[in-house]
């Protein structure tokens, strides 16, 4: 193979790590299927280094994989700012929303991908090119299984783009999506396997109570009643006004307080005049707080959520919404708006509520709030849950067991 | 004396295969079952157990008639289907047509499911593996079924019955080939798969094997 430059992760994490907190079968069938695969090539690409859950996951599950004797590299595509922004449509236009496109800008998407192919190594036994940004690169393919994953809701997508994406997709030997309603009917293997949090990241590590206390100080949060927390940028699908009704219900009953929390997105140019409607709607009330926090954040939400009673995460339509895992990994009772992946998280009246109206949102949360045992009880279950279901651990042993899959193809039972 | 054979632990793992089906209504679900691969049955009843049963009904298609098209009178028909009485999937998929078929011959028209709540039909990949321990006595048994994964249970005592020549659970088979201990046997026989989660299956096997265990040592 090529002799490449260091491209592994710089995060010092092995599978050890995770002793204790990830469900132990997960450890063990990753390290029985990393002795595998010892020594082969495992290659991922995707369009960005840092930023979004993808490349936080990917940070990590490099260094782990390096550590069990997986040469495991991780590519990131390059382009110009005229690519990232027929990217950024392409994005948008597989999850529904309506784009213009010509056929000069698909030609851009390709070429831009056949530079990239030119430098980068794409000799690997396994390659797992992430969303649509490289998804051309399956035509410079040289050896190996070649599998696209795509992150995003592609159930509806606008059906010429998604046209112009199939040609590419239709090359690869299999695809994974996150869940089975947002996959698209291909005549290849398809998986689902949802997406995962890092539980040791500075999102969700476990905080001492001087980090809360510092981090509550900093955004200048008392602690002294119960807290009503959603974290989440300030979108109209996410639905902040609706938190803030269903909040003025439950205040004619129990005093708490209001936590709507998010970051500004630099691709999203409604986000600042929705704050700012959202800021509008809260008025003066001195029992909600509007936090628009700068990316960097993760420390300070980490200390939000675990400081929370119930955490609310109401959306009108939602991709993954991995928020919802993040606060049950934190031991908190979710209420959650019944769209997009969140119903795969929030087990109704086990793990949290599914809510589908203001009314509802309001009293699932004077439930909670006015049943500690209730709540609690939610907490343990949906950390759990979490645990089972949606760590990084369980996303690297499908990844390896799709990939073993793949080299035993044919088989429904295998095994090793 | 002739050495006992050990029980070998083993766990599984599954990896979801979307087969590119939905249904939206009750007559899709039909077409699709009558339609889909023993695979995808398999997945949606027998596999149900490996999730750990934290949901009301007890498979996929009897959760989804309560939920997803609201027909509770449906879904719990459907949840009185007990994959494990039939011989092979054959079996299993003539039940289930006949009781929706049933079912549409009494309300023809069943609501549809509202848009994003249809029901996906998938298949599962099962890989297996070796937990790396093994039991050869009674003892031994117990400390382990006390700490495997329940995964693991899920292989020997739920997966085992559709697994030939036996079709028993394979802690049964072994407390009577290997330890000839038939009544114990026959005990654990006695626990309903369908009636239990994993984690219940897990407390009845301690039980009896302790229950076991105490007369063995009490025997003079």
């Amino acid at each position: 193979m090529k002799k490449q430059a260091d491209t592994s992760s710089p995060f010092k994490l092995s599978l050890g790590d995770y002793i204790g907190i990830s469900p132990k079968i997960d450890l063990v069938i990753i390290q029985k299927l990393a002795d595998r695969f010892a020594g082969r090539h495992f290659l991922h690409i995707n369009s960005t280094r840092s930023g979004g859950g993808v490349a936080e996951i990917l940070q990590r599950m490099i260094a782990i994989l390096g550590g069990l004797g997986i040469n495991a590299r991780w590519e990131v595509i390059e382009g110009d700012a005229r690519f990232f922004d027929i990217t950024k449509r392409i994005h948008n236009a597989v999850q529904g929303n309506p784009e213009q496109f010509s056929k000069d800008m698909w030609q851009h998407h390709f070429e831009i991908n056949k530079k990239n192919a030119k430098k980068l190594n794409l000799d690997a036994d396994a390659v797992l090119i992430h969303d649509p940004q490289p998804v051309p690169l399956i035509e410079f393919r040289k050896s190996g299984k070649w599998i696209w994953r795509c992150h995003i809701d592609a159930s509806s997508p606008v059906s010429g783009v998604w046209g112009s994406l199939k040609k590419y997709v239709k090359k690869y030997d299999a695809a994974i999506f996150s869940v089975a309603k947002f996959a698209q009917k291909l005549l290849l293997d398809e998986f689902i396997i949802p997406p995962a949090i890092a539980p040791l990241s500075g999102k969700n590590r476990e905080l001492s109570s001087d980090e809360i206390n510092k981090a509550l100080e900093k955004l200048n949060i008392a602690a002294d009643k119960p807290i009503i927390l959603q974290v989440s940028r300030f979108d109209r699908f996410k639905d902040p006004v609706g938190v803030i009704k269903a909040f003025r219900l439950v205040k004619k009953y129990n005093d708490c307080r209001l936590i709507l929390a998010g970051s500004p997105a630099t691709d999203d140019p409604e986000g600042e005049f929705i704050f700012n409607e959202v800021r509008e709607f809260a008025g003066s009330d001195p029992d909600i707080h509007i936090l628009q926090l700068p990316p960097t954040s993760d420390i300070e939400i980490n200390a939000l959520q675990r400081t929370a009673t119930v955490v609310i995460q109401k959306s009108l339509k939602e991709g993954f919404g991995l928020t919802v895992s993040e606060a049950m990994w934190k031991g908190k009772p979710v209420i959650g708006g019944a769209t997009g992946g969140i119903p795969l998280q929030i087990i109704h009246g086990v793990t949290g509520f599914l809510v589908h109206s203001v009314e509802g949102t309001a009293f699932r949360i004077r439930q909670l709030l006015n049943n500690s045992e209730m709540a609690k009880r939610m907490g343990e279950s949906g950390r759990e849950y979490v645990r089972k279901n949606f760590l990084i651990t369980r996303q690297i042993r499908d990844y390896l067991s799709v990939w073993y899959a793949m080299e035993n193809k044919g088989k429904s039972v295998i095994e090793f | 004396m002739a050495e006992i054979k050990p029980f070998e632990f083993k766990q599984c793992v599954s990896i979801l295969k979307s087969i590119g089906r939905k249904a939206k209504n009750l007559q899709e679900l039909r077409e699709g079952l009558a339609g889909i691969s023993d695979e995808s049955i398999f997945h949606h009843t027998y596999q149900y157990f490996l999730r750990g049963r934290l949901l009301e009904y007890t498979n996929d298609f009897a959760q989804w008639a309560g939920e997803g098209l609201e027909e509770r009178a449906l879904a719990e028909y459907l949840s009185n289907i007990d994959p494990y009485s039939f011989k092979d999937v054959r079996g299993l998929r003539n039940e289930l047509l006949n009781v929706i078929d049933r079912y549409l011959s009494d309300f023809p028209k069943p609501r549809e499911a509202m848009r994003g709540d249809e029901f996906y039909f998938n298949e599962a990949i099962i890989l297996i593996s070796p937990v790396g321990i093994q039991a050869k006595n009674l003892a031994e048994f117990l400390m382990a079924i006390k700490y495997v994964e329940p995964e693991c249970i899920y292989f020997h005592f739920y997966e085992a019955r559709i697994r030939p020549p036996e079709e028993v659970d394979d802690f049964s088979n072994w407390f009577e080939d290997a330890l000839d201990k038939r009544e114990l046997a026959n005990k654990v026989r006695a626990i309903d798969p369908f009636m239990h989660s994993l984690e219940e299956t897990r407390r009845h096997l301690i039980d009896l094997v302790e229950k076991e265990l105490r007369t063995d040592m009490e025997r003079f």
